[in-house]
């Protein structure tokens, strides 16, 4: 997908002024700050159950190559075919391959972030491939031509007014306004798509390398759909999904749901391991899991690593004061929020999202909640040291920091300048104590006034106390 | 007990009375407090910039002015929670100068954390009469676990009553370099914060950083609100509040 | 060079500087300790009735539970929940649990996979996990994975003894019983649902809109 994401400042102008989008955002924290918070105390040792989450992760993430194999090794006994995509072209040429060695015409999809990275449905659209898009979230957002604005919950930036304008107009029925109409609407409109398609495809929450499965979440049932009646199932996940052991995986699922959506667990956890057997009814004659590096690979061994820890349950972005108020498409790419912000530019360029790594308040709730302790805010951080060293910050910026900090290492001379600055701005706040503008920090001071200071620093004012 | 206390840049230029107001909380706690002179930033700015080198530079200084004494104690949780978590960090590729700032770290306390958990301070010179409502900021909260230690302060006081805010927890939008960047985002995150402010009735929001009250007094006062008392806990608490 | 190589390879370099000759050495008999072991996690002390536990947190995912002591009242209960909601009584039921009085309760039972067209299915299940009120399926011939997934209304006839605490406790009773995973292992746990409009919980999205679990111990 394109990366938009040196955009991102116009974009927060936009979304912080459209009025329904901010309806919708304030919805995200009583559905998934408080739902989380409900669920996760059921957890009788969180903070050993997320250092355990943390180490399974590790324990990969460190010996990938092996783990990989081991997995490959597994899913290939079973009858599973698993192909290497270095990149998202190759993603949706393996698709198609496969698309086009089954005879396949439609496709049922269930939700995949990683397709998202690709575009994929319009690499098989191009290929003669009709894709159905089955998760409602995503169904919608086919339907509106839009991309996911929320790893797990797509289409939280819509309200249902929206939502029913769309189906009336695209389905051609009479408009319904309830939200259960409309999901039994989709329902009955998608049935037929599950039961025609020759081809499911899927994400992958988890690779379990025990036993070669792919696992996947789901609450609508689509995704058991998707694997179940087709007779070709793929699955398309990143390298870095391989979790050991299914006690291993048992452990991520005891956090995934309940960070994410605030559940004890999804409706629907599926563990699925190679093709159908010969007397079985149901079941996919050719399971193909596609593995996507994507520039995943090179953040092994660097300072980045933790990143790849991240299960996507989207707790980061729910509980991100800059998500809540600006939404998932200002950052321009696949993944949002504090998350986002991070593999945006590890994925796809430093250079296209200069923004991303600095629209942060470090304020810390994404790392207070992460299930696997992925340190977000020191991850962003060193993301600004890498703008600092390869010269990407402004030259204002730049100059702004080294002159402070060459004063504050001048104690006598930071004390004459400082001196001489509170008095000036104590002037100028006047009677009442306020600044109204401050030249060259128009961002603060279009929105707020800047209390002025007292006009004499404690420095000197505890030297003339005499107090030692 | 020998406290060597951080007024913090913030602090030392911009209202000064915080600085007096926690050193008489800290005599109060029976210290022998020690403002070293030549104390100016801890480099926080720049750290969080990513301009490594100077903030090395700045924690060095703070290293050579502060190593000596019992406790360090700071009037915020943000400037606190850099050489508390940071300043080892920074020097990880020196084990010996990590080890040091980890010691110092270790001595080193958010004001009310000090008060409360160390010096164990019952009884507190200010007499503030009114409701407050307490902001937590971001840095004291979720990296020195400060929270109940001011409430507990304030619960000393007998004329005080704290009214809480919804998400009292949520970041007001001030992030330093933050709220010059991203102004705008900035504003609507402050004002989210007023609205819940405002809500509560009290006659002033408290908090224990003077960057996140700056941003609120900024935006209140923007938004025509001229009565809302905007404090940081050490002035109530002391008594300095004017 | 091939995606795989290179992926593969770049990962290995990744380890470079990183103690890499030892690592490898020893990665291959580090992995298999670790499947051999497959140790567990932290997970919740679960004292007292399972089977109470699994009603309580089932019902807690707006699952219907019912419950006998004698598994040939089944069908009785399942007629008077269906005529309860006037839904239909007729079905689809797992090979195994065709044997049980089904006509004599008036429902119209066939033992096969399920259909679109099928408005109830009956199942067994490999066991339930009472930590979250969950169903864990295995998919097989005698087993098909439709029944409990095409028709509205889902019907699980479940032997309390097979009540296990916690997802581990049914991965073990897998491991014991099955020489390996088959094809599909589905935990359900409750009717599907959706919250993607307007993060409002609506039952019924894909699957069923109501999931039955009658609890009756197997002779």
């Amino acid at each position: 997908m394109q990366n938009n994401a040196i955009d991102f400042k116009r974009q927060v102008t936009v979304k912080l002024a459209d009025i329904k989008l901010q309806g919708a955002l304030s919805r995200l924290q009583s559905r998934f700050v408080e739902g989380r918070s409900a669920v996760i105390s059921e957890i009788a040792d969180l903070p050993e159950t997320r250092n355990a989450a943390a180490a399974i992760r590790d324990r990969v993430l460190n010996d990938l190559e092996h783990w990989l194999l081991q997995f490959e090794q597994q899913a290939t006994a079973r009858g599973a075919i698993v192909h290497w995509a270095e990149t998202d072209e190759d993603v949706n040429r393996i698709v198609a391959g496969i698309a086009r060695q089954h005879g396949v015409r439609t496709a049922a999809k269930s939700k995949s972030m990683v397709s998202e990275e690709c575009e994929l449905n319009d690499a098989l659209e191009q290929a003669g491939v009709e894709v159905m898009e089955t998760d409602l979230g995503e169904y919608i957002l086919q339907l509106a031509h839009e991309a996911p604005s929320h790893i797990v919950a797509p289409v939280v930036h819509k309200n249902k007014e929206e939502v029913a304008d769309l189906f009336a107009e695209k389905h051609q029925l009479p408009r319904k306004t309830g939200i259960a109409e409309l999901c039994r609407e989709a329902r009955e409109i998608l049935r037929p798509a599950f039961l025609n398609a020759d081809m499911g495809i899927s994400g992958a929450n988890f690779l379990v390398a025990e036993t070669g499965s792919a696992l996947i979440v789901t609450n609508e049932g689509n995704g058991r759909l998707v694997t179940t009646l087709p007779r070709v199932h793929v699955a398309i996940t990143g390298i870095e999904k391989v979790v050991p052991t299914l006690e291993d995986v048992s452990t991520l699922v005891r956090l995934l749901p309940r960070s994410a959506t605030g559940q004890s667990i999804t409706n629907y956890v599926s563990v699925l391991t190679g093709t159908r057997g010969d007397a079985d009814h149901d079941g996919p004659e050719h399971f193909h899991i596609v593995l996507l590096d994507n520039g995943r690979s090179k953040l092994l061994g660097s300072d980045m690593q933790e990143m790849l820890r991240c299960i996507r349950c989207g707790a980061c972005m729910n509980h991100c004061p800059v998500y809540q108020n600006i939404g998932g498409h200002a950052y321009g790419w696949v993944y949002p929020g504090p998350m986002g912000s991070i593999l945006t530019p590890l994925l796809s360029g430093l250079e296209k999202s200069p923004d991303l790594p600095n629209a942060s308040t470090f304020c810390g709730a994404c790392a207070a909640v992460c299930p696997v302790k992925i340190p977000l805010p020191d991850l962003l951080r060193k993301l600004r040291e890498q703008q600092m060293e390869r010269g990407m910050k402004s030259r204002q910026e730049t100059f702004m920091l080294k002159a402070w900090a060459w004063l504050a290492l001048r104690p006598n001379l930071y004390a004459l300048a400082t001196r001489i600055a509170v008095r000036v701005m104590r002037l100028l706040g006047g009677k009442e104590r306020l600044l109204h503008r401050l030249p060259g920090a128009h961002g603060w001071s279009d929105g707020r006034d800047f209390p002025a200071p007292a006009g004499r620093t404690f420095r000197e004012l505890y030297r003339q106390g005499g107090r030692k | 007990m020998r406290v060597g206390f951080f007024v913090t840049c913030l602090v030392d230029t911009m209202r000064p009375g915080i600085g007096f107001a926690s050193l008489k909380l800290l005599e109060a706690a029976g210290c022998e407090v020690v403002v070293p002179e030549h104390q100016t930033c801890c480099g926080q700015p720049g750290y969080n910039s990513g301009d490594h080198k100077s903030a090395e530079a700045m924690a060095l200084k703070f290293l050579a002015e502060f190593e000596t004494f019992d406790y360090v104690v700071l009037p915020s949780g943000s400037c606190a929670g850099m050489i508390r978590v940071h300043y080892p960090d920074l020097f990880k590729h020196d084990p010996e100068l990590s080890a040091r700032f980890a010691a110092l770290g270790q001595r080193t306390y958010e004001l009310t954390d000090f008060l409360h958990r160390i010096a164990r301070l019952e009884k507190v010179p200010g007499t503030f009469q009114g409701t407050v409502t307490y902001h937590d900021s971001c840095s004291g909260l979720r990296e020195l676990d400060v929270y109940r230690q001011p409430r507990a302060l304030l619960a000393t006081m007998p004329g005080v009553k704290l009214q809480e805010m919804v998400e009292s927890t949520t970041c007001c939008g001030f992030g330093g370099t933050f709220s010059l960047k991203y102004g705008e985002l900035s504003t609507r995150m402050a004002d989210n914060k007023c609205q819940h402010i405002t809500a509560t009735g009290a006659d002033a929001i408290v908090g224990g950083d003077l960057g996140c009250l700056l941003n609120i007094e900024g935006r209140l006062r923007r938004t025509g609100d001229h009565t809302t008392r905007v404090l940081h806990v050490a002035e109530v608490l002391s008594g300095e509040e004017k | 060079m091939s995606a795989r190589e290179a992926i593969l390879g770049r990962i290995r370099n990744a380890r470079n500087g990183k103690d890499r000759h030892e690592q490898a050495a020893g990665a291959t008999e580090a992995i298999a300790a670790h499947l051999a072991r497959h140790p567990r996690g932290p997970a919740p002390a679960m004292p007292g009735d399972l089977p109470a536990r699994f009603r309580e947190r089932a019902l807690k995912l707006s699952s219907d539970v019912l419950e006998t002591a004698d598994r040939k009242e089944v069908p009785t209960l399942l007629a008077r929940y269906l005529n309860e909601r006037k839904l239909p009584l007729a079905g689809v039921c797992w090979p195994s649990l065709i044997g049980l009085p089904w006509s004599s309760a008036g429902l119209d039972m066939q033992s096969r996979p399920a259909r679109d067209s099928d408005l109830v299915g009956v199942t067994g299940a490999f066991c339930a996990i009472a930590e979250t009120g969950t169903l864990m399926l295995l998919s097989g011939a005698e087993t098909p994975a439709t029944t409990s997934l095409l028709p509205e209304t889902h019907v699980a006839v479940i032997d309390p003894r097979r009540i296990v605490a916690t997802m581990e406790d049914a991965w073990d009773l897998l491991r014991q019983e099955c020489r390996q995973p088959p094809r599909a292992v589905n935990f359900v746990s409750g009717p599907s649902r959706t919250a993607d409009i307007e993060q409002t919980v609506t039952l019924g999205a894909h699957g069923p809109y109501r999931v039955l679990l009658i609890l009756a111990p197997a002779r």
